[in-house]
């Protein structure tokens, strides 16, 4: 028996299938490149051909040109940093309202039919749909495209906790009141880290839902950030700069994924040992 | 002092099933230090006293008293340990076993040394920062027992703790909770279905039968500590507890209630 460290972990370094799992990872990845590099090569063969105008289609050397220009001058990181700004506020009221909402619903039976019924019937609306509603309340202004957002994922980070709180063992929850937890400290010591995986998983997907959320109101209501650079590429025939955006918001959103999730599910697959 | 004193307690539940009587009219003292073992057929309503003593339910009719003092609910002086460990994932071992002592506000240092203190115990102290999926079931059963002795518990209240377990491991952990029991003179109420394992751990067995939701037969037991399983004594009368057992689950009428009142 191992004196020190973790013994589970060092004896699974001394299983065979360890290595194997990370030469599948290797091939894995080649498998991922080669496959992109196809996709870059039939792009620019479809270029090349001129089946379209150039207009409609642009190459990707074009959308790369454009790219860095934007990226050069500023105005892309202008526009990225206007949208992050509304993204982490509205996001961010999500995650703080929606989390401590979702524990109540799943403990309390009659939060549960009032909220919890009102939430999932809120979640059958598009969150766009709020936005005609939010100009009149609160004018064409930040707080307008906020609300949106807001709208957008808090519904569905408070489902997904208490769908985890739901499905908690009950066993686990009288253990810890017959250990004293109580009130306010049942729901910060037991409750919410015993619901962590569904609290991860339902604020990973309030994330991409107020980030979509978010490029639906900035497409409809122009003022500077990525969904108005976006009506601008197109208002200006610039099919260049619209391509080079929309891969922008593609990288922002993984990237902001993994930043913000993936720390949260090594932890997850630590402590409850579950395999992905 | 520890005593526990049980007074007309009766228990129903209301399931799809109809109205389901656990308990009715029971009486009972459990007298501080005592190591008191309750055998039973299943849905008797054994783990329902365990949940009433630990005040994770409520009595329909009658009275539990700890010391003279109405129980409420849940408090330090009574801890129950389960069949299932239902330890906490999110934590390490270590803070797992100080879990009780963080709800009661104590500081963190004197909270790590006294769980350091009970991880000796149990023997698992190399095992202090590893997650709880990585122990065996023994071990986990363990923790829950280092965890709920944290809170020095007057009463300690178990549930069926080792029926999961295997021979080797519940041999190992009978002489860790003897070993225990003597040492704190803690008064224990301990289930099983193992009638041996009642009679090599308790100073006093008691038999509930389903039919009336009571007690019917008490055992005290004055064999020489320690004991052991294949002890010639202790497999005599639990021969004589497993057939009264027998008869108890044979003979079900189904007629629950208080006598006059
Ligand atoms: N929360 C509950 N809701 C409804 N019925 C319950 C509940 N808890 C217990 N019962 C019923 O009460 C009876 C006694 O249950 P209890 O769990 O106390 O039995 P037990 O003696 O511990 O059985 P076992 O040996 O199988 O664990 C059973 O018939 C059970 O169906
Ligand atoms: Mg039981």
């Amino acid at each position: 028996m191992a004196k020190r460290g973790n013994p589970a972990i060092s004896r699974a370094h001394a299983l065979p299938s360890y290595s194997r799992k990370n030469s599948s990872r290797v091939q894995t990845i080649g498998i991922r490149l080669l496959f992109f590099t196809f996709l870059f090569i039939l792009w620019q063969t479809l270029f090349a051909l001129k089946i379209w105008n150039e207009m409609l289609f642009p190459g990707p050397l074009e959308v790369i040109t454009t790219a860095v220009a934007v990226l050069q001058d500023g105005s892309m990181a202008t526009a990225v940093l206007a949208s992050l700004k509304r993204l982490i506020t509205g996001y961010g009221i999500s995650v703080a309202v929606g989390i401590p909402l979702g524990l109540i619903m799943g403990r309390n039976r009659l939060i549960d039919e009032t909220f919890g019924t009102l939430a999932l019937g809120l979640q059958a609306l598009p969150s766009i749909c709020w936005l005609p509603l939010a100009i009149l309340w609160f004018g064409l202004n930040e707080i307008a495209i906020c609300f949106v957002v807001i709208m957008g994922s808090v519904m569905a980070i408070s489902l997904a906790v208490r769908d985890g709180v739901r499905g908690l063992s009950p066993l686990l929850l009288r253990a810890a009141r017959v250990l004293g937890a109580d009130g306010a400290s049942f729901y910060i010591h037991v409750l919410f880290p015993a619901a962590l995986p569904s609290v991860v998983t339902g604020a990973r997907l309030g994330w991409s839902f107020a980030w979509r959320s978010l490029m639906a109101a900035e497409l409809l209501y122009g003022t500077v950030g990525l969904g108005s650079t976006l009506s601008m590429g197109r208002e200006l025939h610039d099919m260049g700069l619209v391509v080079a955006t929309m891969l922008i918001i593609i990288a922002i959103g993984l990237i902001a994924d993994r930043l913000l999730f993936g720390g949260m599910d090594t932890l997850i697959r630590a402590r409850w040992g579950t395999e992905r | 002092m520890a005593e526990l004193k049980l007074t007309a307690v009766s228990k129903s539940f209301n399931t799809q099933a109809g109205v389901i009587t656990a308990l009715s009219c029971v009486d009972l003292t459990i007298k501080e230090g005592e190591f008191l073992c309750v055998v039973g057929p299943s849905g008797c309503g054994k783990s329902t006293l365990l949940n009433l003593i630990a005040g994770l339910e409520f009595p329909d009719q009658g009275r539990l008293l700890l010391d003279d003092s109405e129980i409420t609910g849940p408090a330090a002086d009574r801890v129950l340990i389960f069949q299932e460990p239902a330890l906490f994932p999110w934590l390490s071992v270590i803070d797992n076993v100080a879990f009780g002592l963080k709800m009661q506000g104590g500081a963190k240092q004197h909270r790590t040394a006294r769980a350091m203190e009970l991880l000796d115990l149990v023997h698992l102290s190399a095992f202090r920062s590893s997650w709880i999926h990585q122990l065996s079931g023994g071990m986990r059963q363990r923790v829950a027992l280092a965890r709920a002795l944290a809170l020095e518990p007057a009463v300690l209240l178990m549930d069926e703790p080792f029926a999961a377990l295997d021979a080797q491991t519940r041999d190992m952990l009978h002489e860790e909770l003897e070993m225990l029991w003597q040492k704190t003179g803690k008064t224990i109420v301990f289930i099983t279905h193992n009638v041996r394992e009642a009679v090599r751990l308790g100073t006093r067995v008691l038999l509930m039968s389903a039919d009336s939701g009571k007690f019917v037969k008490e055992y005290p037991i004055n064999l020489p500590r320690n004991r052991h399983l294949e002890d010639v004594e202790l497999v005599k009368i639990a021969s004589v507890i497993r057939d009264d057992l027998k008869e108890v689950v044979a003979t079900a009428s189904g007629r629950k209630g208080c006598p006059n009142g």
